[in-house]
């Protein structure tokens, strides 16, 4: 994808976030001017980017919504609820839109669109019979709303096309009362015929603002719009052209890198990045090779050529390079320098051993040593610490998408909603955050779809008609608490008992010694789900189960309080910061274990008869070099023999420098997995670093491999 | 001054009518909604005054000095007059 395309989507994304949020705020209270104005602004941004990449169909788009809020922005007509329903649509087809690009690296191009295109073309020359066998040139011309501040007269540029042929001028919307007339905001939409050449319509069109299109007619083929230099820009392409061939060899590397920048620049500022882009190369070989024919060459074929797909409409905003107060950063260079760090954390740990093995030789420089170890490793924490801060993301990136959501529930359901959200500025790893959306997005939905209770049922229970959501987020020392509740109707205990009973959840028995709040928590069991019927919105067959897992995966719990007639309360309290261990699976004794990636050297499978005893132990020789093996599953007490297979698959690993082999069953995945340390009973099993979560809920226990190998 | 009431209740425009004259056309067209706008006199008129005849929809007399206003405009709002 080619940098204007990454720039574009980054920035649109954006700009449509900015505008979704800001158009769900104008619908609570539409004459928050100056939240119309922001949204109009990102409105308007996207168009100027659409336009800048050269994606007409998005231009189009983005323009009809624009006009929607620059009529509500001039008073002309309030900002009905329908109306930012069309906006939102409008941002949905344009995310679609970005998907497509994000994909394939390319604009989309639908057939239907391109159809779409050509209907006024074709109108226009049913409705103009008489004139059709000498057209050659059609255009539509939508010129900017704001147009007429600029000094343009759009409808004297028309009527004075040379050749004019047929000419028709209809409002863009429908004319408001004239009592709320504008008369300084462009309306009109104008099509005309010519007979006159696509490039002398293109010439006369030039420096309009606002949408033209311009299509050749005469064989019936629709040709794109030409390729046109203003003619100012083709005066400075010549004169550098001409200069060029007066190079002399005094003069000449001085003479390319002048006239190579001039053309560059003019190119850019029209509007031609690709061919800027050509001349830049041009230069560098005329450079190179130490002669002013490629440039020249190069600037001749563009005064002369078509270069195809480069058109005259877009003209960059040319923005003042503003401080830059934040840098934008590719997520996978911050996770490359999280990962550096953790293997910097490895490097400081064996420095510290060889440290402490100086201490024991009585080495001199022990002292020494030691200390610096302890100011490295205080700089290394230090260095994490600022590391991780640059992963953190404001919990509003994953908040900012409910507001929508709710919304349209609350139009499917048929309940009227209020959501609040309060301390989205709240600030948590950006693996936090991203994982956030999904679970949140099922406690919502149960929370819409099973906790509020119908309008009637509301008037009934004598609550507001419109019910409460609320998600609020806090920091709480290291830890980022996110509350869900809504004022529903609470968890029904007798349907939970009813229904874990019916499951096989728990028995009649475990029913009868269970607190409120064990009850309760059964809804995140496997297989519970208490929807009478599975609606569209939530029961998808991912159950509270997959919330809960999804949360302790990443070193969070999850906690629901609720209390019947009154509402429901999901609590999430996650880790601010997660560091992300890789470790490699293994089997053993039919189990699977966690092998930290830094501790293993290699893998290597020899034929069992490799393996010699050396007194009670065994060992290989591998590449000169013998290395003590030990059974994984013997050493772990899962099983007395050893299994009788031809061959053994062995991880060399290190610790300390020590190498040691593992005789395990099969080698596994590689994982990324945030490590728990070992809590409650399992405190102090030796062998044993750490435990997480796999992505089917099963603990994998993590080998502390130096332990082991003691 | 090239858009103006006459006493007879009619709006005149004459010369060429700019952008600037717009706001008073409207003001005219909003104070007095029946009254028939003579353009005889007028040469050329900016496409604000043009919007402004098109929303309105008064009765118009012409047909107006300007070629291109004649040969184009005027067929174009006979075209999108109301009713």
């Amino acid at each position: 994808m080619n940098e204007f395309l990454t720039q574009f989507l980054i920035e649109s994304r954006e700009f449509v976030e900015q505008a979704t949020e800001g158009l769900l705020v104008l619908e609570q209270s539409p004459h928050d001017a100056e939240r119309l104005d922001s949204v109009f602004r990102a409105f308007h941004t996207l168009k100027g980017g659409a336009g800048i990449v050269e994606f007409a169909a998005m231009e189009r788009a983005v323009h009809a919504a624009e006009e929607i809020l620059s009529s509500a922005r001039s008073g002309k007509h309030a900002l009905t609820p329908t109306l930012v329903g069309d906006c939102l649509a409008c941002l949905d087809q344009v995310i679609r839109w970005l998907d497509v690009i994000e994909q394939t690296g390319e604009l989309p191009s639908s057939p239907a669109e391109s159809r779409a295109d050509d209907t006024w073309l074709a109108e226009m020359l049913d409705s103009n019979p008489d004139v059709r066998a000498r057209v050659t040139t059609a255009l539509q011309f939508i010129p900017a709303p704001d147009c007429f501040y600029q000094g343009e007269d759009p409808l004297a540029r028309v009527t004075s096309l040379p050749e004019l042929l047929a000419l028709e001028v209809e409002p863009v919307v429908a004319w408001p009362s004239l009592n709320s007339l504008d008369p300084y905001q462009c309306n009109l939409v104008l099509t005309a015929l010519t007979a006159a050449s696509m490039s002398e319509v293109t010439e006369h069109m030039q420096g309009h603002s606002g949408t033209c299109e311009i299509r050749a007619i005469g064989t019936g083929q629709i040709a794109p719009q030409d390729w046109v230099l203003p003619s100012q820009a083709r005066e400075i392409l010549s004169a550098q052209r001409d200069l060029l061939a007066h190079a002399t060899p005094a003069n000449f590397a001085g003479f390319i890198a002048s006239a190579g920048l001039t053309a560059e620049n003019v190119l850019r500022s029209c509007a031609h990045p690709e061919a800027a882009a050509i001349v830049a190369q041009a230069t560098q070989k005329s450079l190179a090779e130490s002669s002013s024919d490629s440039l020249r060459i190069s600037i001749a074929q563009l005064l002369s050529s078509k270069p195809a797909a480069l058109t005259e409409n877009a003209r960059p905003s040319v923005k003042p390079e503003a401080a830059a107060q934040t840098l934008r950063i590719e997520a996978a260079r911050v996770d490359a320098l999280v990962r550096l760090t953790g293997e910097l954390t490895v490097a400081k740990n064996a420095a510290g051993h060889v440290a402490k093995l100086a201490q024991e030789e009585g080495n001199a420089l022990a002292g020494v040593l030691k200390e610096r170890h302890s100011v490295l490793s205080r700089l290394i924490a230090e260095l994490q610490e600022s590391v991780l801060a640059m992963r953190v993301l404001p919990l509003r990136s994953v908040l900012q998408r409910f507001p929508r959501v709710v919304r349209e529930m609350s139009a499917n359901l048929g309940k009227p909603l209020k959501l609040e959200i309060e301390g989205d500025d709240t600030e948590a790893d950006k693996a936090i955050v991203e994982m956030l959306f999904e679970p949140l997005l099922h406690i919502v939905r149960n929370a819409i779809d099973h906790g509020i209770e119908s309008p009637a049922d509301r008037a009934a229970r004598g609550k507001p008609s419109t019910a409460r959501i609320q998600i609020r987020a806090a920091r709480q020392g290291d830890q980022v608490l996110l509350e869900i509740s809504d004022d529903g109707g609470g968890i029904d205990l007798e349907r939970v008992r009813e229904v874990a009973k019916a499951r096989g959840i728990a028995t009649e028995e475990d029913l009868r010694s269970m607190s409120e709040t064990d009850i309760i928590d059964l809804v995140f069991a496997a297989g519970f789900s208490t929807a009478a019927k599975v609606t569209e919105l939530s029961g998808r067959g991912v159950g509270m189960d997959a919330v809960r897992t999804a949360v302790e995966r990443i070193g969070g719990r999850v906690s629901v309080e609720s209390r019947a007639g009154h509402g429901t309360n999901v609590r999430f309290s996650l880790p601010f910061s997660v560091m992300m261990t890789d470790v490699m699976t293994v089997e053993a004794g039919g189990q699977m274990f966690g092998v930290p990636l830094d501790a293993i050297v290699e893998t290597v499978s020899v034929p069992k008869t490799a393996i010699k005893g050396i007194g009670a132990a065994q060992a290989i020789v591998l590449r000169n070099r013998t290395i003590p093996v030990f059974d994984l599953a013997s050493v772990l007490a899962l099983r007395e023999a050893t299994p009788n297979d031809t061959a053994a698959t062995i991880v060399i690993t290190t610790m300390a420098g020590h190498l040691g082999g593992l005789r395990v069953d099969c080698i596994g995945e590689r994982l990324e997995v945030i490590l728990k340390p070992l809590d409650g009973l399992l405190t102090g099993i030796p062998g044993i670093t750490g435990t997480t979560l796999l992505g089917d809920g099963r603990v994998l226990l993590v080998l502390d491999i130096g332990e082991l190998l003691q | 001054m090239t858009v103006r009431l006459t006493t007879e209740g009619t709006i005149e425009l004459e010369g060429s009518c700019s952008s600037d004259e717009a706001e008073a056309l409207l003001q005219h067209v909003l104070a007095t909604p029946n009254a028939t706008v003579d353009w005889r006199g007028c040469e050329a008129a900016h496409t604000a005054v043009v919007q402004v005849l098109m929303a309105a929809g008064p009765k118009i007399l012409g047909p107006p000095v300007g070629v291109r206003l004649e040969k184009w405009v005027q067929p174009m709002l006979a075209a999108n007059m109301p009713k």
